[in-house]
């Protein structure tokens, strides 16, 4: 039961006409064999970004600035185009967001999940058919659907196709990328199930990369929390129970909870820094509402707080006295005042 | 594919309901010429056994509204009557005349869309490459251009000054007659040569441009990021885009049949091509009303028909497309 | 209906007011010379039609010849197709007429034609194009059908019969070509109300009590009118090409000292093998014109639409 995947100090920069931004600033978590990481934050955290880099199809204008990404012992950066086309899809594979058409407008769904196969390894056409029936049942979609052409599947359709294109080559590593996005609750929430009962019975090691808390909560063994390019905490079922990062905190908060119905929402007030000149110290001091000065000026290194739960915050002692004043709404307010 | 039968016959109804307002405007204006009407089928020239059998065929004794339906008729069946200046029913001359026009037209479109679309999709795919700018620099430049004076200014350095190219016609004399025996002597290509040349020099703009900035969108689409995921190579990606980008390529095609005439008689009458282009003008010098009419009417049913193949195409083509 | 139709697909103008729709029509109209300076070869273009207004407006005191006056060489007998020379610049005709002349006088026919009739053909389309896709259902049919019939008429060969059925003139090249230009207009403008019809200022107005007539004319058609001024520009450029065309051929009007009379001329005396400063002035005069207006429409499409502007 070794790592599947292995992120270790990952840097990423996007090429801007203002400069480097870098959009992923030396992330480092790994996902073991069979388990279903969770990898939360804000839009523009850097975590679409590192889906991309996994499978190697970032933008032209962004590149890898150091660090390693290693697929089963295999390292990913400056793997040659060649041997990465290779690994794509069969051994990794991606469920990119609802938003996105990723089906070719112009050829049908059985054609586009023949071509991943054809890609990657040789099977006879009655072997390709059996075997895209079997998925599509996976994904509870009709085996007659397969002649249809994209446009003709409602949203949610669609993803499930996604899903089962992804499992075409049975792959060692499947990213999802915010895979409900853009889709109705009730859909959003049969899509999410069906992703966990194929985790559950293939025992597929999967990334599932959303913005949504509760998602994650709800579906993953273990989280990892990004801000700004970082880390800031990750571990298991702990991190929603004892949760000792103020942003993880902040995102709890962000997100209703059937059991406390009246809890109020509170939302963080601001915007995630600039990744082209960030701030010195923690990305989440201007922010947070327990900022010192020493968060402002000295970055915060991942400091162990519990068994497999890691925290980068220079006052995780206070976690406690955290946990009850962030459930308080003034305590984010004072800090629109005080901004 | 109910919606679809329901559209061609839609599409079938306006073509016959335009094509009788061309005839239909096109017998008014004939009868409007001043004095006597029968001018326009029967000439001085014919036998009284022709003249006989003209009259008939256009029933030209008739009240005017007779002849109007005689005229309908006659033009739907093809049955042109008798030409004033060459000695045969008009109907041979158009069959004759079509034939050649296409030996033209057919080469050099084939050539420009197929060379065009690979041409304009690289250079979409290319953006901002040397050769991107190269080639819509060029496209944009032989695209404005006149195509007619192109092939004055291409006859008069080919063909006078430098002697490399025959100065016009589509054989020489005495060669090869039948249209078979032309496709395979060489004198025949090489009087095609600088004509098509010089057609193709300007159609294949048409699809470059196009399907460059065709391909420019296809290219922000986001299943291409997939299909990259998916671990396909280069080459096969740039198909599923150009397959995309080909969309409005078959809209544009209906354009450009629909302005080919125009361009083709002028080129038929600097290259000397005896084509139904130069047919036209040459009977209209002549004051030959029955090849002129036939050739205006030929002219106007191709370029309909050639109208509703593209129209109907693109519903081939392109999967989304419902017929309401 | 599938695919119909030709011209470009646009994005809407993203200045849509209801409220002084003509100042913002003046604002855009200030932006687009911005746009169109900075475009090099719309500079160009402009520069060279720039050019031939001037050369039409002072033809008189340019040209050195009437449009059909013969040249006389030294010796007294009528200077027949000569060189270049000092007193004739581009050489002479083989009826001894200045060429240079010839090609200043045909500078005012070839803007007449170009102007006259794209702007008269873009009027007709676009209320045409305004009236079908506004007020829809049976206006929207007949005009259409009407649009679909001047759509299967190849204009050349038709041309080429109705002025061989009556007499060429000017005037009467002037109708045809309108007559062919329009449906272009026509269609595309009428596509461009369809979409701006469902926009919520024309609710508004609606909603506020405007008359049908109102709002087609203050709120719709200042948005559409971008799109109209784009097809004069495409219009002049195909109707000083169809004029041309047409004289070329022998149909055009034998009292006028046009480029494509020019030519007409030229070929049918074989000047294409002797004579090239004949062919060579008219040809080129030609070219540059359309190419040039060319790439004047060209880059207003590009600020019509700024999808096609380069990266």
């Amino acid at each position: 039961m070794g790592a599947v995947l292995e992120l270790e100090d990952l840097r990423i920069d996007y090429r801007t006409a203002a400069g480097d931004a870098r959009a992923v600033d030396g992330v480092s978590f790994s996902v073991d064999a069979g388990e279903y990481l969770g990898l939360v934050g804000e839009s523009g955290c850097g975590k679409s970004t590192i889906a991309k880099a996994i499978l190697g199809i970032l933008p032209p204008n962004a590149r890898v600035a150091g660090g390693s990404m290693r697929y089963r012992d295999r390292e990913l950066v400056g793997l040659a185009p060649a041997r990465m086309r290779e690994l794509r899809w069969k051994e990794i594979a991606l469920v990119p967001q609802s938003a996105m058409n990723g089906f070719d407008p112009v050829y049908t769904v059985q054609a586009q999940l023949d071509e991943a196969i054809v890609a990657h390894a040789s099977m006879r056409p009655q072997e390709r058919r059996a075997r895209l029936e079997q998925l599509f049942a996976m994904v509870g979609l009709e085996a007659r659907r397969l002649e249809d052409y994209p446009h003709q599947f409602s949203g949610g359709m669609r993803q499930r196709a996604m899903i089962a294109m992804a499992m075409v080559l049975d792959p060692g590593l499947v990213v999802a990328d915010e895979p409900t996005t853009g889709l109705d609750v009730i859909v959003q929430d049969q899509i999410l199930q069906r992703i966990r009962r194929i985790h559950v019975e293939q025992r597929k090691t999967m990334l599932l990369i959303t913005h949504d808390m509760a998602v994650v909560a709800e579906n993953c063994d273990r989280i990892v929390v990004m801000y700004a390019g970082q880390v800031m905490e990750s571990g298991r079922e702990a991190v929603f129970r004892e949760p000792f990062h103020p942003y993880t905190l902040a995102l709890c908060n962000a997100f209703p909870d059937l059991d406390d119905r009246d809890r109020e929402l509170i939302s963080i007030p601001g915007v995630p820094p600039s990744l082209l000149d960030p701030p010195p110290g923690c990305r989440f001091a201007p922010r947070c509402p327990f900022a010192t000065e020493r968060c402002r000026v000295e970055t915060p290194a991942p400091v162990v707080v519990g068994p497999d739960h890691v925290a980068a915050c220079h006052h995780v002692g206070r976690a406690d006295e955290f946990r009850r004043l962030a459930r308080d709404p003034s305590t984010w307010r004072e800090r629109v005042d005080a901004a | 594919m109910a919606g679809f039968r329901r559209y061609l016959i839609r599409r079938l109804l306006l073509l016959g309901f335009v094509l009788w307002c061309i005839l239909t405007i096109m017998f008014a204006l004939f009868q409007l010429l001043p004095g006597d009407p029968t001018s326009m089928f029967v000439d001085s020239n014919f036998s009284q056994e022709m003249i006989e059998r003209q009259k008939q065929l256009w029933g030209l004794a008739d009240p005017v509204w007779l002849q109007y339906l005689r005229y309908l008729r006659n033009m739907l069946l093809f049955d042109f009557g008798q030409s004033f200046f060459q000695n045969e029913p008009v109907r041979e001359i158009m069959v004759d005349k079509m034939v050649n026009t296409t030996l033209m037209i057919v080469p050099a479109l084939i050539v420009s869309v197929i060379a065009g679309t690979i041409v304009g999709a690289v250079a979409g795919w290319r953006r901002g490459g040397p050769f991107e700018r190269l080639t819509v620099g060029t496209s944009l430049f032989l695209h404005s251009a006149p195509s007619f004076v192109v092939g004055i200014l291409a006859l008069m350095v080919f063909s006078y000054q430098l002697q490399w190219l025959p100065p016009g016609g589509m054989v020489s004399l005495g060669g090869p007659e039948s249209a078979w025996e032309m496709l395979v002597s060489r004198d025949f290509w090489t009087h095609l040569a600088l004509p098509c040349l010089v057609l193709v020099s300007r159609e294949i703009t048409g699809p470059i441009l196009l399907l460059r900035s065709s391909m420019l969108e296809v290219k922000g689409s986001d299943f291409l990021d997939i299909l990259r995921a998916k671990g396909l190579p280069e080459r096969a990606i740039v198909v599923h885009a150009t397959r995309n980008a080909l969309l409005p390529l078959v809209t544009y095609i209906a354009v450009m049949t629909a302005m080919l005439f125009q361009g083709q008689v002028l080129l038929e009458i600097i290259f000397s091509w005896p084509g139904v282009g130069r047919e036209l003008v040459q009977a209209l010098n002549d004051l030959d009303y029955p090849v002129a009419q036939a050739a205006l009417y030929v002219m106007a049913l191709v370029t309909l028909l050639l109208n509703l193949v593209a129209d109907l195409l693109y519903g081939v083509i392109d999967p989304r497309v419902t017929y309401e | 209906m599938a695919g119909t139709g030709s011209g470009p697909a646009l994005a809407p103008p993203t200045q849509v007011r209801a409220l002084g729709p003509w100042r913002a029509a003046a604002a855009q109209a200030r932006t687009t010379l911005r746009i169109l300076a900075a475009d090099r070869s719309a500079v160009v273009g402009m520069v060279v039609i720039g050019a031939f207004v001037l050369v039409a407006l002072l033809a008189p005191w340019i040209a050195p010849y009437g449009p059909f006056e013969v040249a006389y060489a030294s010796d007294g007998g009528v200077a027949r197709l000569s060189p270049p020379s000092a007193s004739n610049p581009f050489g002479t005709t083989n009826q001894g007429m200045d060429v240079f002349s010839q090609l200043v006088w045909g500078t005012r026919v070839a803007l007449l034609v170009g102007l006259v009739s794209a702007i008269g053909s873009v009027i007709i389309g676009t209320l045409i194009g305004l009236v079908a896709g506004y007020f829809g259902g049976w206006t929207d049919d007949v005009l259409m059908r009407l649009t679909d019939v001047a759509f299967g008429i190849p204009f050349l060969p038709f041309a080429m019969v109705v002025i061989s059925i009556s007499r060429p003139s000017l005037p009467l090249i002037i109708v045809l070509v309108v007559f062919f230009l329009w449906r272009t207009t026509a269609r595309v403008i009428r596509a461009q109300v369809l979409s701006l019809k469902e926009r919520p200022f024309v609710w508004a107005a609606r909603a506020a009590g405007a008359s049908d007539f109102k709002i087609l004319f203050r709120h719709v058609a200042p948005n559409a009118l971008p799109l109209s001024f784009l097809y004069v520009a495409i219009g002049v450029q195909t109707a000083v090409m169809l004029e041309a065309g047409l004289s070329f051929l022998g149909f055009g009007d034998p009292q006028v000292q046009s480029w494509g009379i020019m030519l007409n001329a030229a070929f049918r005396a074989g000047a294409m093998r002797s004579a090239w400063w004949w062919v060579l002035p008219p040809a080129l005069a030609l070219s540059a014109f359309v190419m040039a207006v060319f790439m004047i429409s060209r880059a207003y499409e590009e600020v019509l639409n700024p999808r096609l502007r380069k990266a």
